[in-house]
């Protein structure tokens, strides 16, 4: 069949990039072959793994369908038909789950050269950021979202350049890691370059005044870093660093000459404190909405479509806090069956990277799987006032066109690893 | 690669997996599990709270009716609240300004207050006018509908009160204020059953406050207030309210009035008429024009407002159960009553009055009202005298215990509990601390306090054979469809006195009023009893003793006689001007007649029997017949046998004349020998008029003559004793009536009957 040869090329290929890694169990290797040829018949790709696509497909599913009833109300009070959003969003998904099988089939194996330019290109992006939102003030590329600049508007795309930063430094820092392989524990390889860049996109992402995609770039570079070897006690030295870094910010950071004002993160953590006080300063309004819809849920939920919250309650109820309007129609028991969708897809993402054929699989199957892991867990903890309130999308939910293309090419490339990985393929 | 390393990679990769995954979702499902099944209901009810407009539906309040079942008393009526919704116009400029210039216009508010409170951006709902009507409601909406206003100006359902016939009854009906609450009187007392209760509208709102396309929606509908059928009639109120604003006018009084009529046998008040009144339309105006003389001469400022609002509380006061007053000689109609059930006198013991009593330990006398002394009473002279040592002389034999006994079984020791509020309770001396004196003055009424309400329901039980009876106002409460939810309580209390004791009571008080001292309220044909009282207000008196003392004329009676329905207490608070000692004051002279007017008028309506006593008869006026279109002759002839005399204004010239018009109108009365004028073709018309003279003060002759010469015929009302002379009469003098016309008199004496020496403190 025209699929499975096309399939197959990708493993022929590993060892004339990677010639100092070998794939590890070579016995399975054909076994795997003849299941490849059965699966040509049905899918794109023989080896493509069939649970991992399994998960992101139905968390995709369900991530539509929660989008569609959370953004009804919402799409019908700003863009006068309640289907605005999910139109635009279900082109998006279809787009990108054709743009993730084929990816799925695009050797993983040719980012590994192009790690350093897309770090330059994602580099090149967050200082365009900077220089039209902060210096040169121009809205209609880079907006003024209060304090602050996330957005890049370039013709018809826009984007987080933040976004492209967590893909870029996945990329980069596999690559790395893959390459520095045993030299990984010492301080010259293990920290030194690894630091520098994750300063500079850090640093470039803070300016942007983009809090939250700063800490999930340092956790993703830091969680990198210490399973690709660098020695635990740099993470204590780092650690204790930018707490400290942290904490004078938070304490120094935006006062005027008086004292008085402070940054916006601090009214966050008074709000996180308490939701429901009186406080003038911490607008609490979305995280307590927030609560209610929760709430509302109970352990069944009020049924799907049934919210009341969504109703212009809370905020953009189809962004950053869906995950409340979830819990509050499919309650409890609905909240915890996505947590545990998340957790499957979590666990299998690390199942296929661990079980590819090379270093630079592993590490960037990792890399992607943790960022999807760390992201979910961050907004259902701040959507749950477990963490205070900082703007990270929930995945495969989160109203958002070219995010979510993101992420489905992002799942293509892990796709991709497990074609290649020695996974029992049932 | 090293194996090593790759097992490395494994287990770090493993153990962050399982940490966030273990850490990251444990902590969200802890979260969530306090959220929502933790705090979930908390949650779950402020998110509804939030979410929920619940608009009240209000219900319709309660009609009153009178005794007939027919005439409407108070009745609600549907108004609107005109409410803006500024949140929806701020951001509009021009439409602002068309919201602001339209409703100014028709809603007659200020056009830049209405247009600035267009501005508030965070209001939804901002009343700018209430109770308009529905010509009102329909320009607004018109003009919502000629500037295609959607959002921004909403009508919200109300109801208004309004009171058809005015002032009557004002006291007893009481008002509502702007949120349909009653105030005062019934509206207050009946509240509850009146009000019925607001229904609820819940709707789902949306984050922005209006109303999302969400199942949840639920009417509990407004339960309509019940009816109120009362025991007060209408015509009867009137009647009252009439005589007792002409007696105020013509005896002066200063501090208001009561009269207040009841049912004997049930207990049901027919009227209750108190002034000073008020519109329960207007409440807030004060219609009494002397307080409000007295209020305009005061300067502006805080004095004036506490006068206002003295004014306004005064005029809203129901006389009639919330003050007291001694109820003087009206009282000793009890005291009879309680010596003969006691069986220690009897119709024809005999005392003998000295004019005054010496008590024991008290230096000064009291005295009797006649200084002289009556001399030697049986006590149905001694009650027809309103002799006041008679009456000390039944409290000295009713001893302190057996007194306060019968004060209590007759309801002056306790409220009457009228359903109307803010009855008072009375003020009297109790057993332990009542001395000899006390209980000597107490015997002829002075020195203790009691309500009207509790003179008359004791008044009444010594006329319906000593039963108490319950004073209530509302005789049945109805729902909207009519069905009978609550019947007022009109059997008896308990039996005060015996039938016997009734029976002899009232007819002593029937030869009182025929030819005692109480014969101000006789009316003839009605066998009327009654009882005067003229208390001194004492204690007023003791505050300032420079100023004269002031008295509280009354006079409570019942008819008929033989079969006692209907009792009347009429009561003036200071009559008589500022210079009662030239002035009328007596009760006989100043509430009798108006006592006496108000039976002879409400009597026949409430359809009691006309009787009348062989004398009665003898002076009995006639009624003119028709002798209008007739020839002069033939009415001459018509007239003579009816035994009236006549008079020919006009061409008399040919006895073929006809008569074109006659004075007094067919049907209407004639005094006995009396004339009827006859007017001919072309009667000067002028020189037909005469202008109607004062008749008061007049004793009959000097009345009769007055009325002759000026070529008017009178019919006397009330007393016909050599003594009384006229203290009312039914045409006003200084109008024009046409020759012949029959003017009513009513005579009454002025006896200054219950006055005693008060006791020197």
């Amino acid at each position: 069949m025209p699929a499975a040869g096309r399939t197959a090329r990708g493993l022929e290929r590993v060892p004339d990039y990677m010639p100092e890694e070998r794939p590890r169990e070579q016995p399975k290797k054909r076994p795997q072959r003849r299941r490849k040829v059965k699966y040509a018949l049905f899918s794109l790709g023989g080896g493509l793994d069939m649970p991992l696509f399994v998960f992101v497909m139905v968390l995709l599913a369900v991530g539509l369908v929660m989008l569609f009833s959370a953004s009804y109300a919402d799409s019908y009070y700003r863009e006068g038909n309640s289907y605005s959003y999910i139109i635009r969003q279900g082109g998006f998904a279809a787009f990108g789950v054709v743009a993730m099988l084929v990816i799925s089939t695009y050797d993983y194996h040719r980012f590994h050269k192009l790690a350093l330019p897309i770090a330059g290109v994602t580099v090149l992006l967050l200082l365009m950021v900077l220089l039209f939102g902060r210096v040169l003030q121009i809205d209609s590329i880079a907006p003024n979202e209060g304090v602050a600049y996330r957005w890049l508007y370039i013709g018809p795309i826009n984007l987080q350049p933040s976004e492209v930063a967590k893909f870029a430094l996945i990329l980069l820092f596999a690559q790395m890691i893959s390459q520095y392989a045993d030299k990984m524990d010492t301080f010259r390889y293990g920290v030194v370059p690894f630091v520098a860049v994750l300063g500079l996109f850090a640093v470039l992402i803070f300016l942007e005044n983009h809090m939250s995609g700063t800490l999930i770039v340092l956790a993703l570079g830091a969680i990198m870093m210490f399973v690709g070897g660098t020695k635990p006690r740099w993470f204590v030295i780092g650690g204790a660093v930018l707490v400290l870094l942290l904490l004078a910010y938070m304490t120094l950071g935006g006062k005027d000459e008086s004292g008085e004002g402070g940054v916006y993160q601090m009214d966050r953590v008074s709000g996180w404190l308490d939701p429901f006080g009186n406080s003038t300063s911490a607008d609490t309004w979305q995280i307590r909405q927030s609560l209610y819809a929760i709430g509302s849920g109970g352990i069944f939920g009020v049924g799907l479509g049934q919210s009341r919250q969504k109703y212009l309650y809370l905020p953009k109820p189809q962004n950053d806090f869906i995950f409340a309007i979830v819990c509050e129609e499919l309650g409890m028991v609905g909240a915890l069956v996505i947590m545990i969708l998340f957790a499957l897809l979590i666990w299998r993402g690390v199942y296929v990277s661990l079980r590819a054929k090379d270093r630079f699989g592993t590490m960037l199957g990792l890399g992607l799987t943790f960022q999807v892991g760390l992201q979910t867990v961050l907004n259902i903890c701040v959507v749950t006032n477990t963490i205070p309130n900082t703007g990270i999308s929930l995945p495969f939910f989160s109203y958002g066109g070219t995010a979510l293309l993101m992420l489905l090419g992002e799942m293509g490339i892990l796709m991709n690893i497990s074609r290649s990985a020695n996974v029992e393929k049932t | 690669m090293a194996k090593g390393i790759s097992e490395k990679i494994r287990k770090k990769a493993m153990g962050v997996t399982a940490a966030l995954v273990i850490v990251g979702f444990g902590a969200s499902a802890g979260s969530l599990f306090n959220w929502q099944v933790v705090r979930g209901e908390e949650m779950s009810a402020a998110a509804l709270e939030q979410s929920l407009r619940s608009t009240s539906l209000p219900a319709m309040r309660g009609t009153i009716y009178d005794a007939t079942g027919t005439k409407v008393l108070a009745q609600s009526a549907s108004v609107w609240t005109v409410v803006l919704e500024p949140a929806y116009l701020a951001e509009d400029e021009a439409l602002r300004r068309t919201v602001a210039a339209g409703l100014s216009q028709i809603l007659e508010l200020d056009e830049e207050e209405l247009y600035e409170k267009t501005g508030d951006k965070s209001s939804y709902y901002t009343v700018i006018k209430r109770k308009i009507e529905t010509d009102v409601r329909d320009q607004i909406n018109q003009f919502k509908l000629e500037h295609e206003i959607d959002n921004g100006i909403r009508l919200i359902d109300d109801y208004k009160r309004y009171y058809p016939y005015g002032t009557v009854a004002s006291n007893v009906l009481g008002f509502t204020g702007s949120d349909n609450r009653g105030l005062d009187g019934l509206e207050l007392y009946y509240e509850s059953e009146l009000s019925g209760s607001a229904g609820r509208l819940v709707a789902a709102k949306n984050g922005f406050g209006t109303d999302m396309p969400f199942e949840y929606e639920q009417i509990i509908e407004a339960e309509n207030g019940y009816d109120l059928i009362l025991t007060l009639d209408e015509t009867v109120q009137s009647i009252l309210e009439k005589y007792l604003a002409e007696g105020i006018e013509k005896f002066q009084v200063k501090n208001g009035a009561v009269a207040v009529m009841m049912d004997v046998k049930t207990g049901g008040i027919l009227g209750l008429a108190t002034h000073p009144n008020y519109d329960p339309n207007d409440p807030l105006t004060i219609l009494d024009q002397n307080m409000l003389e007295e209020i305009e001469a005061l300067p502006e400022g805080e004095e004036r407002e506490e006068a206002e609002d003295l004014a306004l509380h005064t005029q809203w006061r129901n006389k009639g159960v919330s003050d007291t007053y001694y109820p003087g000689s009206v009282y000793k109609m009890c005291v009879g009553a309680m010596g003969l059930e006691e069986g220690l006198i009897t119709e024809t013991s005999q005392y003998t009055c000295t004019g005054s009593v010496k008590i024991e330990g008290v230096d000064d006398p009291i005295h009797c009202w006649k200084h002289a002394g009556h001399g030697t009473e049986t006590f149905r002279e001694g009650l027809c005298n309103s002799c006041n040592p008679w009456f000390m002389h039944i409290g000295d034999l009713l001893k302190v215990e057996t007194f306060c006994k019968y004060r209590e079984s007759f309801g002056f020791t306790s409220k009457t509990g009228i359903d109307l509020p803010g009855e008072s309770g009375s003020l009297y001396h109790s057993e332990s601390e009542m001395g000899l004196s006390d209980l000597f003055v107490e015997s002829f009424g002075q020195n203790f306090s009691i309500t009207p309400i509790q003179m008359i329901t004791a008044c009444a039980a010594v006329a319906n054979g000593g039963h108490l009876v319950q004073p209530h106002v509302v005789d049945r409460i109805v729902d909207s469809k009519g069905n009978i939810v609550k019947t007022a309580d009109s059997g008896y209390r308990r039996q005060v006195i015996s039938e016997e004791t009734s029976r002899i009571i009232s007819d002593i008080l029937r030869q009182n009023a025929a030819s005692g001292t109480a014969r101000g309220g006789y009316v003839s044909g009605y066998r009327i009893c009654g009882k005067t009282g003229t208390s001194e207000k004492v204690a007023k008196h003791n505050e300032d003793r420079t100023k004269p003392m002031e008295y509280i004329a009354s006079y409570c009676g019942f008819a008929p006689a033989e079969d006692p329905q209907y009792a009347l207490l009429v009561f003036f608070d200071e009559p008589g001007g500022d210079d009662p000692a030239s002035n009328l004051t007596g009760g006989n002279a100043v509430a009798g007649p108006i006592f006496s007017a108000i039976m002879q008028e409400v009597l026949p309506y409430l359809g009691v029997e006309v009787q009348y006593t062989e004398d009665e008869f003898g002076q009995m006026d006639t009624v003119a017949p028709s002798v209008t279109g007739l020839t002069i002759g033939e009415a001459q002839e018509k007239l003579k046998e009816l035994g009236l005399e006549y008079d020919v204004v006009g061409d008399e010239s040919d006895w073929e004349n006809r008569v074109v018009e006659q004075i007094p109108e067919s049907g209407s009365t004639v005094p006995k020998d009396g004339k009827v004028v006859l007017y001919t073709q072309g009667y000067d018309t002028d020189s037909a008029f005469v202008e109607v003279p004062d008749f008061f003060g007049y004793d009959l002759v000097n009345a009769s003559y007055v009325a002759a010469i000026n070529g008017l015929q009178i019919s006397v009302n009330g007393s016909r004793d050599a003594g009384a002379v006229v203290m009312m009469q039914a045409t006003p003098a200084g109008d024009k009536v046409k020759e012949g016309t029959v003017i009513t008199l009513t005579f009454a004496e002025e006896l200054n009957t219950e006055t005693y020496v008060h006791l020197e403190e």
